[in-house]
């Protein structure tokens, strides 16, 4: 083709070659990235011409008010050009050209060499277009309609299609619901075109896994919290400190006290040790029995001895008898370890048919001991 | 396959650069038993590392399993490629023949009907098949911008998190490169800076065009041979 000498010739040569007759899509684009070439080697030679016949000076302020709006205006081709490249690059679109012309346009004004730097500027940003252009018709691939494409996956998809007003553009969303199964449908497609290995994992789950970690969290919560609690005791703690100490002391009162009680009933008959310590209902409790009982015997205030039979006999001694009975006391300063196991408890039980416990239960004793007083 | 490239003999040649503190005072005879207690440890070091699809870099090998063994390195790396064949019907393949990078891939035909992927990352695949054939369509390579615009056809839009994949952007432009299903160039001249995808080795390896021609043409409801210029490339490449 032969090359427009000055920019006044090339609209009637454009235009000659619009009036062809309508062709393919692919040969009109083809035609277009030529045309904007040409366009742009066109405008090249006007702009050098121009260069040379530039004269560097400020002019007055109607020029300079004048060439801020080219600046401007070139400026905003630029970025119009740069944010809407993709519509450029659609082949359907003429906006490449358009462009091209509207810059022609602004270079008849520019007579300073800021102002055709901007012009420069432009004309790469759109000759880089223009080789992408010619660059997608280059490729051999068979036209590929990535729209009808994308229809046919929503269809895979299941989607739905409802009626929707459709805008100018043709670049909207078609209108539709995708089901929530939709990218399932298309995985299950998807494995049989792969040949992706299959991940591995241990069935039964390996050692060194995660659960370590949440057991860590739980400790370090049950180490917070028992913090916390202890915190929190020393004020409860003050208020009945004398509880621990004291509940032993008050549950051996409280044998004594039921001591006493059955041996003023009888005073002459002496309890069975075992009578009044085992509990036949709980082995447990009678060992705590046995050993509130030994308190009583430490602090003298029971003794245990052996009668005729050779069992073991429990009976108060009475504050008043403590001088009479010192030497038997002194004397009897003996110690004795009982000890006793679920075997020989049961058959205490058996043998001497206790059937019921001599000292009630803690929680039990409330109520009796309210009775009794 | 390219590490299987030297023979056995030139143990030290084959180390790579940069490890020259190793000398061999003394070739030590690796017992057969040595040797393949290492090759069991590797076959169930790739095994596990290849739960993320993230290529297994050579050095992890070297630091982890192969230590001391250096000197045998080709030799285990062939055993456990084979162990896998045979075993697990698996391929050990280098991707990356300068940095020496390994993949597994499967080496059975996928049966029709087989679940070996789960939910999440079946939904992903379908994703990833989709952008290949979007790729290899569009002459195998597009532009960031294109994609996205494609993709917004079918929903998916990369500020917006998905329902299904979440942050997609991060999906395709992080995970999808790093497990080296894609491979993503920058576009010179362009600002703010554009990016372009490709086929990743990975894609390379676990599907072919031939494939991906089959799937589009499934989906269009045509023949193969519809898109001539594709279909000679596709059948090309297996060739």
């Amino acid at each position: 083709m032969s090359h427009a000498g000055t920019s006044g010739e090339s609209p009637p040569a454009a235009r000659r070659r619009r009036a062809r007759p309508p062709q393919p899509q692919e040969r009109a684009a083809r035609e277009e990235a030529a045309e904007a070439a040409q366009e742009e080697a066109a405008e090249e030679e006007a702009a050098g011409e121009r260069l040379r016949q530039l004269s560097i000076g400020d002019g007055d302020d109607d020029d300079r008010e004048h060439n801020r709006m080219i600046r401007s205006q070139y400026r905003e081709l630029i970025s119009t050009v740069q944010q809407n490249r993709e519509a450029m690059l659609n082949s359907k679109s003429n906006r490449l050209t358009e462009a091209l012309e509207e810059a022609n346009r602004l270079f008849d004004g520019v007579c300073r060499a800021r102002e055709a730097a901007l012009d420069a500027h432009f004309l790469v940003i759109a000759s880089n277009i223009g080789k992408e252009k010619a660059s997608e018709l280059h490729s051999e691939m068979s036209a590929f309609d990535s729209t009808a494409f994308a229809e046919d996956l929503l269809t895979f998809m299941g989607i739905n299609r409802t009626e929707v007003e459709e805008t100018d553009e043709s670049e909207d969303i078609p209108g539709g619901f995708l089901p929530t199964g939709a990218w399932q449908t298309i995985g299950e497609e998807a494995p049989k075109y792969f040949r992706r290995a299959p991940t591995f994992h241990y069935m039964m789950g390996s050692f060194k896994s995660e659960p370590p970690v949440p057991k860590q969290r739980i400790e370090r919560q049950r180490k917070a919290s028992r913090r916390k609690a202890e915190r929190a005791m020393p004020a409860q703690l003050k208020k009945m400190e004398e509880s621990h100490q004291e509940a032993t002391e008050k549950e051996v009162e409280r044998i004594l006290r039921i001591l006493q009680t059955h041996f003023e009933d009888d005073p002459n008959t002496p309890i069975s040790f075992f009578d009044f310590v085992i509990d036949p209902n709980s082995f447990a409790r009678t060992v705590e029995n046995v050993f509130h009982v030994s308190f009583l015997t430490r602090d003298g205030l029971a003794k245990i001895k052996l009668d005729e039979d050779e069992l073991p006999i429990i009976e108060p001694i009475k504050p008043s008898e403590g001088g009479e009975e010192e030497d038997s006391r002194a004397g009897a300063r003996n110690q004795v370890v009982i000890s006793l196991n679920q075997k020989e408890w049961k058959e205490i039980i058996e043998t001497f048919q206790i059937r019921e416990a001599m000292i009630t239960p803690p929680y039990q004793a409330t109520e009796e001991e309210m009775e009794t007083e | 396959m390219s590490q299987r490239k030297r023979s056995k003999g030139l143990g030290c040649s084959q180390l790579p650069d940069g490890e020259d503190d190793f000398i061999p005072t003394q070739v030590e005879r690796r017992s057969q038993e040595q040797l393949n207690q290492k090759v069991s440890e590797l076959v169930q070091f790739l095994l596990v590392k290849d739960q993320k699809k993230i290529p297994i870099k050579r050095a992890d090998i070297l630091k982890n399993i192969i230590r001391e063994y250096k000197d045998a390195y080709s030799e285990i790396i062939k055993r456990a490629d084979r162990t896998l064949q045979e075993v697990f019907g698996l391929q050990l393949v280098e991707i990356d023949a300068k940095r020496h990078i390994y993949i597994l891939i499967n080496n059975l035909p996928c049966a029709q009907g087989e679940l070996l992927c789960r939910g999440k990352e079946q939904e992903k695949m379908g994703l990833l098949l989709v952008i290949l054939s979007f790729i290899f369509m569009k002459g195998n390579s597009v532009k960031d911008s294109a994609l996205w615009e494609f993709l917004h056809l079918l929903r998916v839009y990369p500020g917006k998190q998905h329902g299904v994949f979440g942050d997609v952007r991060k999906l395709v432009t992080e995970e999808f490169v790093r497990q080296k299903y894609l491979e993503t160039t920058a576009i010179p001249l362009t600002d703010p800076p554009e990016f372009k995808y490709q086929w990743g080795p990975r894609a390379e390896k676990e599907t072919s065009k031939k494939d991906v021609l089959n799937f589009v043409a499934k989906m269009q409801g045509k023949d193969p041979k519809f898109w001539a210029s594709q279909y000679s490339e596709a059948n090309k490449a297996t060739t």
